[in-house]
């Protein structure tokens, strides 16, 4: 396959990143640091110096990480709605905006009586007009989507300070509020890990023995049991995790849910493949008959969509929507950020869904640790955009194009 | 003696598949194609050559179907048909490989090869089509065997990704992807432009191949080493008319590069006769 037979670090960098699973190293990688940083090397230190008496992994204590899950959530809902648009070679910058809007219409309708359900209906609708209202403009008026969803994102702001001239309502909707506070009982959580690691198992070797009954070249076994080895190692902790401390959140199952069925659609439906192939390269997706036009509309509207759920996890997380806690604060960058730390490439054609959430846990993990180690927002801010820079770097990296040589 | 050339072509040439009689197209005042004729038979490889700017590329695209001709007419095994889109040359069974192959870079050989017409499991008929379970094994069998088909030896596997292909293999899997959805026509834009030596020779294989199979193929080119390797005739354009056709047995790179650039004897554009 290669020109040559040497293979630069580069490129052995970039042929694993090129493997289902390996496209996960680098984000998980960079998750194992931050986590030991904060969770190992930081108590050792002060153990060390005697600041402190006695080890304590405050960061990597189950209530905590239970915490920084419930605090990454909405920022990887909006992420898998923002990895969308960055596989088509788009970028959004309104989602966090579409977000609050949505929350803030969440909150009044809930307020003047509608049903929390009925509620969240709407907005979700709401939030998909949004989306596709921008892609109309980026797709048939030819206006670049960063010029489309910078208009979006001060509009989109202005609107909601129009819903919530006070900047803040509280949501005491049980329905609202239930998505965040209902647990799965230890028990269960433990039984649909369980079912859902068997799942895995169960396609990869089906998968596998159908390729065998084809004549295709197999993966080979280690490969494959690692995969499920892993997976399943990784469900079955962070269950147990959040047993320890409370149970495992509705919110997160949820989150998992639609990420699990957007992933799907990405990488298994010929809508999928038409992302990927109109990001990867527009005029051969045109020429085949796709149509480019809609694919893109149709993935502005899925930010929308996740942007408008991200703000219904954020209501019920707060029990509150404020203007600070969407649209004015930091989470579009850190969605953007989490999307991008997560592997997916800016420049199009990609990435994957899962990515984001890991590149979530990266940000969350961030905030979260500095806040523990009671670093001010200044080197909070810093932190993240060398984080940023670095995943970027790393991106442009590993194309072939534009890499080294 | 342009019309004597036309003619001795035509008597011992196979039957047309594909042929245009009179194809007139103008640009606003620029007359790029002047009463062009123009045919290929199947299991024949036909060079269409011509100096830049002689009409080769505008032909192209009218037989594609990317231009309507503002006169003309079309035939498919001598039975009229019209050809105004894309969609009517695919319909008819005409594909074309551009000179920048148009592959998706980030995705693997077999999902190029199936793109826009991705195999879907049976089942699931509550979706839309664009929702339903893509068969991935079914893609890579059927790009397997259209490698197969074009027998492009130094392709290990169809789950490679693009962008780390060669050359010669990118335009392979161009012309795999062309012939895999049940052309008759496939033509072939400058396919060794840019490539070395050992990558040209790979694809004029994979021409020869697409000969045996069968296939209508036209081969514009610059490279009058390539086209008496592969074709069996050639047309001749200069100023957006036809010269002449020749049968490659029958003449010299030399008459052919005359032909080119300076007609034929004094006859200057296009081929009145």
């Amino acid at each position: 396959m290669r020109r040559d037979g040497k293979m630069t670090f580069l490129d052995r960098f970039r042929a694993m990143r090129e493997t289902q699973f390996g496209a996960f190293v680098p984000v998980l990688l960079a998750l194992g640091a931050i986590w030991g940083y904060f969770g190992l090397a930081l108590p050792a230190y002060d153990v060390l110096t005697g600041e402190a008496e006695s080890f304590r992994a405050i960061f990597l204590s189950p209530r905590n990480i239970y915490n920084l899950f419930m605090q990454s959530a909405v920022i990887a809902t909006l992420a898998v709605g923002i990895t969308i648009v960055l596989l088509l070679g788009e970028i959004d910058l309104s989602g966090a905006a579409t977000a609050g809007v949505c929350a803030a219409l969440l909150g009044v309708l809930v307020l003047v009586g509608v049903p929390g359900w009925a509620a969240c209906i709407i907005v979700m609708g709401v939030g998909i007009l949004m989306g596709a209202f921008q892609g109309l403009l980026v797709a048939y008026v030819g206006i670049p989507s960063f010029v489309v969803t910078l208009a979006g994102l001060l509009g989109y702001q202005g609107l909601m300070q129009k819903i919530l001239p006070t900047g803040n309502l509280n949501v005491g909707d049980p329905f609202v509020r239930g998505i965040a506070r209902v647990l799965i009982p230890d028990m269960w959580g433990l039984v649909l890990a369980g079912v859902v690691v068997v799942l895995f198992a169960l396609a990869s070797l089906r998968k596998q023995a159908q390729r065998r009954m084809k004549g295709l070249e197999l993966d080979s076994p280690l490969v494959l049991w690692g995969q499920v080895a892993a997976f399943g190692v990784i469900v079955v902790a962070v269950v147990l995790t959040l047993n320890a401390y409370r149970s495992l959140p509705l919110l997160l199952v949820l989150l998992i849910a639609i990420t699990a069925l957007l992933g799907w659609v990405v990488t298994s439906t010929p809508y999928g493949r038409s992302l990927f192939a109109v990001g990867g390269n527009p005029e051969s997706a045109r020429r085949v008959g796709m149509k480019t036009q809609r694919i893109r509309v149709s993935g502005f509207a899925i930010v929308g969509l996740m942007a408008a759920i991200g703000g219904i996890f954020g209501a019920s997380r707060f029990g509150s929507v404020s203007y600070t806690a969407f649209a004015g604060g930091s989470l579009l960058l850190e969605a953007i950020g989490a999307a991008v730390i997560g592997g997916t490439s800016l420049f199009g054609g990609r990435g994957s869904v899962w990515n984001a959430i890991l590149g979530a846990l990266v940000i969350g993990s961030l905030g979260n640790g500095l806040d523990l180690t009671g670093a001010s927002a200044a080197d909070k801010l810093m932190v993240s955009g060398a984080i940023l820079l670095l995943a970027v770097a790393i991106d442009a990296l590993s194309r072939t194009n534009t890499g080294g040589r | 003696m342009a019309s004597k050339t036309k003619l001795e072509g035509q008597n011992t040439a196979p039957p047309a598949h594909l042929a245009v009689r009179g194809i007139h197209k103008r640009f606003g005042g620029v007359h790029a194609l002047r009463d062009v004729d123009f045919e290929v038979a199947r299991g024949e490889v036909m060079a269409l050559v011509g100096d830049n700017g002689a009409g080769k590329s505008t032909l192209m695209k009218v037989l594609a179907g990317a231009y309507g001709a503002d006169e003309g007419a079309f035939f498919m095994d001598d039975k009229p048909v019209t050809l105004s889109s894309p969609n009517d040359a695919s319909g008819l069974g005409i594909q074309i490989v551009y000179q920048d192959l148009a592959l998706c870079e980030n995705l693997d050989v077999a999902a190029n090869l199936s793109l826009g017409d991705e195999p879907v499991k049976a089942g699931w008929r509550f979706l839309p089509r664009l929702l339903r379970p893509l068969d991935a094994l079914e893609m890579e069998v059927k790009a397997r065997e259209a490698i197969d088909k074009l027998q492009v030896r130094t392709l290990q596997s169809v789950r490679a990704k693009v962008e780390g292909l060669s050359g010669g293999q990118r335009q392979a899997i161009a012309i795999a992807r062309a012939v895999g959805t049940e052309s008759t026509v496939v033509m072939l834009d400058e396919p060794t432009a840019a490539l070395g030596v050992a990558q040209t020779r790979q694809v004029l294989e994979v021409v020869k191949r697409l000969r045996e199979t069968n296939h209508a193929v036209v081969y514009i080119s610059h490279n009058m080493r390539d086209i008496f390797e592969v074709a069996d005739r050639i047309t001749v354009l200069r100023h957006g008319g036809n010269v002449a056709t020749y049968t490659t047995a029958d003449t010299t790179p030399d008459a052919i590069v005359v032909a080119m650039t300076r007609g034929l004897d004094d006859e200057g554009a296009g081929n009145a006769a």
